[in-house]
């Protein structure tokens, strides 16, 4: 296709809008494509082999009221699409990018991520009402939860999802999804989520710019002006940085729909090396947005739950072998864990520039942490007694868990980092949230060690208890009453020393909650369900207390009670959390 | 004697207090998180257990507040703290190893007396705040008008030719003014349009600065219809007659939540009166529905009316306007909308014919639509495609089945002619005139708009909007079917001028026939008789006849079927129940209605309002208002107000300014982009006073006033214009505070801490004391063995 009839095509788009005029452009580049030659088109897989977007991952763009690096914001917008799913295996940043450029390719792919069985039931049998030779497909989209914006336009399938949208109590918040999702693949909303031309020097603090914005910047200045409309470079920035960057960007488009790997990662170098000299003062830390679109990329560093599996099957066979190679093997694994895990929230807390504890994946895995970080401290001290290695053992089962939930449920504990709500900036929710999630730690650690005990007692272990605990345990001496040939003793131990830590720090965390809820909300307590279960938890280990005052059989009792206020903790956690919603919403 | 000791030892039990917590636990947990039970035979299946909130349920109908202040909770409190007293005081002895426990049972018991305080000494609730009012005053006339500065405020001020209709419409926060010292500052401004009978102009206010005032005049050429009046005239005010100011909108109650402890309240004033008396309702559930009667609420089967009868009286509260009237509520909706439904009026019913019509493509797609002949408003569907009317007699019928025509006729040149009606599109033929008679006479039209079915004076009229050319001029004429209605309209005033009699030299007589209409389902001239009129295309329409259940195929593939009609229908309307799973979640009471009974009135339905507003020309954006008027027998009307109950905040607050703070990037929609939300407020605790400095309250720094606590609760977001809402909104023009008190939390405070530093003591110092004392025993033990052993 001609210079000229392209010029005009754009020129004729322009009439329509930016996203119109690229969708038209991208058609006209397509077909220029067919025309030109069959031999430097690649095959699809190939293509998305041979091209590296790791610069374009790593340049800036706002969204949301955070400026982030384009790397984790696909990774976020295409979470909204595809859910955790990765479409045929692809970087979520080359699906964003393919999405945009190429949609026809995916009109029916199966890239719409459904959320729950019950909802993928109905539309699965709505689409084989329609067309049962899809049986395979459905059986793969009950697995996986994607399906193609195709299957659901269709009139039978539109229909359910109508009558699910009209189930607020159910299944509506499912479908929201749903359309969000189907809007968002629209090119015009892929195209206008690209802020990445940040604003002039002396708008600081405004809105960047969408690449639509300035795209057509130089394309063809006879034809745009033919059309009698102006694409005006933005204010404030320099014009032939904005042409070098829309001529660059287009050009990828161009080389994205020939296949030509080597240009688009030609042009992606170019035009990532371009936009931060637009107006440096603007972009972040070059290093930071490396390291975040490198954080993103790896998962969230969410498999440490590996490393910390290891260290706990090692400590588990300590425990049962009484080994003290797997033991001393353990611990090192367990150090080397919580090592890449502080890292790993260090990392997040740059990344974020505030301490990571105010969403559910924040709170969940710093929560760990600070499990893992007493774990450490009370093993070092208690190192030549009897518990050594039993504490680590359950910092390493509780991160273990806490960091797979993160790694498996990534819909219920979106890693994604977003600007906290107005009535989370305040001190107390480095204090409170902070004591409060240390204490639901050490709950479930105390519940480690009382599974174990409650395992021992299974197994026909002795009916004894730790006779001391407190500080008494936490000094050599005192832990020193403890007889290591005697497990159930050792594990009792553990559980009341875990058990009266977290009694304390829970208590205190709720009454500095009640002192930030009184400031916050009007109340320092409001009956709301999270209040409710925190009380309720404190109130099982207060039942804890008295009973194994008053019990012959001490061991099981506290084993048993220890259990309950786990439950409880997680109850509260999670129950509460995702099904009774209260004020702690964001928590 | 016995009994007491038994008591003692009761409460000297430990058992007996793990019994006690055992009991708060599942309380607490029942009243919080909810029941969880089967409601099928297969426990396995995840759909044969249901969740339910106990609390809720009939027999409670309790908030989470109401469920922890109920007396078993009270008992079991007080039980509790009741074991800690006794058991703490009979064994467990006052000694250093002990201080441990005693300071947490102290510290708890602390608590409680704090929070019992607390408890039952707490109010809650919110009160918005606007941010400013127009006051309006003109010359001769007494007194001012007053309205809310918010988008679409309208008043009239004024009598006669004097009269001013005025109409805030354009709200910016965020004005940007350009004059000497300010320039650069941000202001709040509101602009408002006044419509004389002479002349339209706008008058801009601003926040603060009175000074800045000025007027706005139509002109200043065609991308700038307003222009500023000090240019035009060299004057920024264009009417001195008329004086306009902003002034603080103070708010001096606050409204009590209603979630948080029932507090339901009529408010009723005399009609006319802007002042509400609040009557409170006592018994009204929250969650559940209750109905005194099944005709009360629409439904498809009235057994499922949730009939559960209840008579509620609201007598008269002090200083009543209407001391003599005890009002009743006998029926409560949770969540519920008022609809119409048509039903068969039988013989005696006026003539209202009324069809349900199915029309199918050959695609398959359907729709139904419901027609009614005889309202302006339901007699057309689909842009008036499709339409249903009424004939008294064939003649009518015959008019229906043409084509749109107009007759033009000038007497004085003998010109009679009849022309059928096109409405050009835009195009370079769309001002050219149709000539009429000889060219060279100089007669013609050209037909601007035609619009059928506009409801005028309870009927259907059909208009044509037309330029007659003659040779004097050109005429612009609204010509209607009902020739009595037909005006010229002349120029001049920026076409706003009165219309007037049109000019008989020349007569316009309008037959729309079919107008639009492709379908039009015709009754009569029998009330019985049904036909179908299709027109498609220009030729006469085709009449077809059609009978209840019958089906009729017309061009395109339509099939069109006649479900239902009923010559005689009765509209009756109620409020329907909307099903639980269509319920907005967090909609709390804002579809809430309640079933009132006015002695010498019919019942009537009256649908939840938060806020007892002064006038409707006062309600914020986003909350409903919805006073209903009712006349009594004996003749007084009165105004009632279903809401929520409010007490004096004890001064008046005024919101100065609302500040929005935004992350990089500014607000976009998404509530991500705010860092923070923040009112600026005036006190002044009795009109005679200045308002106070401004003082700030934003989200985690709440102020204090007065005994009462003032929170940043919700805001005024902007909107951007839609269909329903063209001109949108640029928000913050209101804030809404929570207030509340909170005697009693320094006790709380100070029982946690006791306990928190009795819980390390018990936990961390006491095992410390015990093994040193036991050391010490054994040493000493080890030094009398020694010294035994030593001696001879």
């Amino acid at each position: 296709m001609g210079q000229g009839v392209r010029s005009i095509l754009v020129a004729f788009t322009l009439l329509l809008g930016c996203a119109e005029a690229f969708g038209a452009a991208r058609i006209a580049w397509r077909a220029e494509a067919e025309i030109d030659s069959a031999a430097t088109a690649s095959p699809a897989e190939t293509f998305e082999k041979s091209v590296d977007l790791r610069p374009l991952a790593e340049i800036a763009v706002q969204s949301g009221g955070r400026i982030k690096s384009l790397g984790s914001f696909a990774q976020g917008e295409m979470g909204f699409i595809s859910g955790p799913r990765l479409v045929n295996g692809q970087s979520p940043l080359f699906t964003y990018f393919d999405l945009l450029i190429r949609p026809e390719a995916y009109e029916d792919a199966d890239v719409i991520f459904v959320k729950g069985g019950s909802v993928r039931q109905r539309i699965a049998d709505a689409v084989l009402r329609e067309d049962p030779t899809l049986e395979e497909r459905m059986r793969a989209f009950q697995s996986s939860g994607l399906i193609s914006a195709a299957l659901l336009a269709r009139d039978g399938v539109a229909e359910v999802l109508e009558q699910m949208q009209g189930d607020l109590l159910r299944t509506a918040k499912v479908m929201d999804a749903v359309r969000g999702a189907q809007m968002l693949m629209q090119t015009d909303a892929l195209l206008r989520g690209l802020r990445i031309v940040p604003p002039a020097p002396s708008d600081a603090d405004q809105r960047w710019h969408s690449i639509s914005e300035v795209m057509l910047l130089a394309a063809d200045a006879g034809a745009i002006k033919a059309s009698g409309k102006e694409v005006l470079p933005v204010a404030g920035l320099d014009v032939a940085l904005q042409q070098q960057c829309a001529a660059q960007w287009r050009s990828m488009v161009e080389a994205w729909i020939n296949g030509d790997a080597q240009r688009v990662n030609a042009s992606a170098r170019a035009l990532a090396a371009l936009l931060p000299t637009l107006n440096p003062s603007a972009s972040p830390d070059p290093a930071r947005l490396r390291w975040e679109a490198w954080y993103f990329a790896s998962g969230n560093l969410s498999w440490i739950w590996l490393v910390y599996a290891l260290s706990v099957i090692l400590l588990l066979l300590a425990v049962v072998y009484r080994w003290p190679r797997a033991r001393s093997a353990g611990l090192v694994v367990f150090a080397l864990a919580f090592l890449l895990q502080t890292l790993a929230l260090a990392l997040r807390w740059w990344i974020s520039a505030r301490f990571p504890n105010s969403n559910m994946f924040e709170a969940v895995t710093t929560s760990a942490w600070f499990g893992g970080c007493a774990a450490v401290i009370l093993e070092v001290a208690l190192r030549r007694r009897a518990v050594a290695g039993l504490i680590a053992l359950a910092s390493a089962f509780a991160s273990a868990v806490a960091l797979m939930s993160a790694h498996f449920l990534p819909v219920q504990l979106n890693a994604q980092i977003g600007n906290m709500m107005p009535v989370l900036h305040d001190v107390w929710l480095y204090i409170h949230t902070n004591v409060i999630i240390f204490s639901y730690c050490l709950i479930f650690m105390a519940a480690v060690s009382a599974a174990l005990y409650l395992a021992y007692r299974a197994l026909g272990g002795k009916r004894v208890h730790a006779s001391v605990g407190g500080v008494a345990a936490l000094s050599p001496e005192g832990m020193g009453g403890l007889r290591s040939e005697r497990t159930g003793e050792v594990l009792d131990g553990v559980t009341m020393l875990l058990m009266k830590l977290s009694f304390v720090l829970l208590w205190a965390g709720i009454a500095m909650g009640a002192i930030w809820a009184d400031h916050s909300w009007g109340r320092p307590w409001g009956w709301d369900p999270k209040e409710v279960f925190a009380l309720n938890t404190f109130v099982v280990f207060a039942v804890l207390v008295h009973v194994r005052y008053r019990a012959i059989d001490k061991g099981l009792w506290t084993a048993l009670l220890a259990v309950v206020g786990a439950a409880v903790m997680l109850f509260n956690w999670i129950v509460i959390n995702f099904v009774i919603t209260g004020l702690h919403s964001y928590a | 004697m016995f009994a007491v000791r038994w008591i003692f030892d009761l409460f000297s039990s430990v058992r007996f207090g793990i019994t006690l917590l055992v009991l708060l636990f599942v309380y607490m947990s029942v009243g919080s998180a909810g029941i969880v039970y089967p409601v099928h035979p297969n426990l396995l299946h995840p759909d044969a257990w249901v969740h339910d909130q106990l609390r809720q349920w009939r027999p409670f109908e309790m908030t989470e507040f109401e469920w922890f202040h109920w007396w078993p909770f009270n008992l079991l409190v007080g039980l509790i703290a009741a074991n800690m007293i006794v058991t703490t005081l009979r064994r467990i002895p006052f000694r250093t190893v002990n201080l441990g426990v005693w300071m947490i049972h102290t510290g708890i018991i602390v608590l409680i007396i704090g929070s019992v305080r607390y408890f039952n000494a707490k109010v809650e609730g919110d009160a918005p705040v606007a941010r400013r009012k127009v006051v309006l005053e003109v010359d001769g006339n007494e007194g001012s008008v007053e309205m809310l500065a918010a988008q679409g405020a309208r008043a009239v001020i004024g009598e006669g030719a004097e009269q001013y209709a005025v109409e805030v419409v354009d709200i910016d926060p965020s004005w940007t003014l350009r004059t000497g010292a300010s320039d650069g500052e941000a202001a709040y401004s509101v602009t408002v349009s006044v419509q004389t009978s002479a002349r339209r102009f706008m008058r801009q206010l601003i926040a603060g600065r009175p000074d800045l005032t000025e007027d706005l005049v139509p002109g200043g050429g065609p991308g700038q219809p307003m222009q500023r009046a000090v240019k035009a005239t060299g004057s920024a005010i264009v009417d001195r007659a008329l004086r306009m100011r902003l002034e603080y909108e103070s708010q001096g109650w606050f409204y009590m939540r209603n979630d948080l402890a029932k507090a339901w309240a009529l408010y009723v004033r005399p009609a006319g009166s802007s002042e509400w008396t609040m009557r409170p309702i006592d018994g009204l559930p929250l969650y559940n529905d209750r109905v005194s009667s099944a005709a009360d609420v629409l439904l498809a089967d009235p057994s499922t009316a949730p009939l559960r009868p209840m008579l509620l009286a609201v007598p008269p509260t002090e200083g009543d306007p209407f001391p003599d009237l005890t009002i009743a509520v006998d029926g409560y909706l949770r969540y519920a909308q008022l609809r119409s439904l048509l039903v068969p009026g039988g013989a005696s019913a006026p003539f209202n014919p009324t069809a349900t019509l199915d029309i199918s493509g050959d695609q398959g797609a359907a729709s139904t639509y419901r027609l009614m002949a005889l309202d302006p408003e339901r007699s057309t569907a689909d842009d008036g495609l499709l339409r249903m009317a009424a004939v008294s007699s064939e003649a009518d019928f015959d008019r229906l089945l043409r084509p749109a025509e107009i007759r033009v006729r000038v007497p004085a040149a003998g010109i009679d002619v009849v022309q059928p009606v096109r409405v050009p599109k835009e195009g370079p033929d769309a001002d050219a005139f149709v000539p009429v008679g000889d060219p060279m006479l100089g007669y013609g039209f050209r037909i601007r708009a035609a619009q059928d079915d506009l409801p005028v004076g309870g009927r259907n009229a059909s208009v044509l909007i037309m330029d007659l050319k003659t040779p004097s001029g050109v005429i612009r004429r609204w010509v209607f079917d009902d020739a009595a209605l037909t005006r010229d309209v002349p120029d001049g005033d920026g076409g706003h001028a009165a219309p007037v009699e049109p000019d008989r030299a020349v007569e316009v007589e309008y037959v729309p026939g079919c107008g639009r209409a492709l379908v039009t389902l015709v009754v009569g001239p029998d009330e019985r008789q049904l036909r179908l009129i299709a027109a498609f295309g220009d030729a006469v329409g085709k009449a077809l006849p059609i009978e209840v259940d019958g089906a009729v195929q017309l061009p395109a593939g339509l099939t069109v079927k006649l479900s239902s009609y009923e010559p005689r229908a009765r509209i009756i309307e109620g409020p329907v129940p909307i099903p639980l799973e269509q319920r907005i979640r967090d909609a709390r009471e804002m579809f809430s209605m309640a079933h009132v009974i006015v002695p010498g009135a019919a019942p009537t339905w009256i649908r939840f309002s938060p806020y007892a507003f002064d006038d409707v020309r006062f309600a914020l954006r986003r909350h409903p208002f919805h006073p209903q008027r009712v006349r009594l027998a004996d003749g007084r009307e009165l105004d009632i107000l279903f809401s929520r109950e409010r007490l004096p905040l004890g001064t008046d607050v005024a919101l100065d300014r609302f500040l929005l703070a935004t992350h990089s990037g500014g607000y976009t929609g998404e509530s991500g982009t705010i860092r923070d939300y923040t009112s600026l407020l005036r006190f002044r605790d009795s009109p005679d006073q200045p308002w106070s400095d401004p003082v700030q309250v934003s989200v985690n720094a709440p102020i204090e006033h007065g005994g009462l606590w003032f929170f940043q609760a919700q805001w005024d977001p902007p909107e951007p214009a839609s269909a329903r809402d063209p001109r949108g909104s640029a928000g913050l023009n209101y804030t809404v505070l929570g207030v509340g008190n909170r005697e009693g939390v320094w006790t709380q405070l100070a029982g946690c801490v006791i306990a928190v530093a009795g819980m390390a003591y018990a936990f961390y110092v006491k095992p410390l004391l015990i093994r040193r004392r036991t050391e010490r025993a054994k040493a000493s033990a080890n030094r009398r063995i020694a010294l035994a052993g030593a001696a001879p």
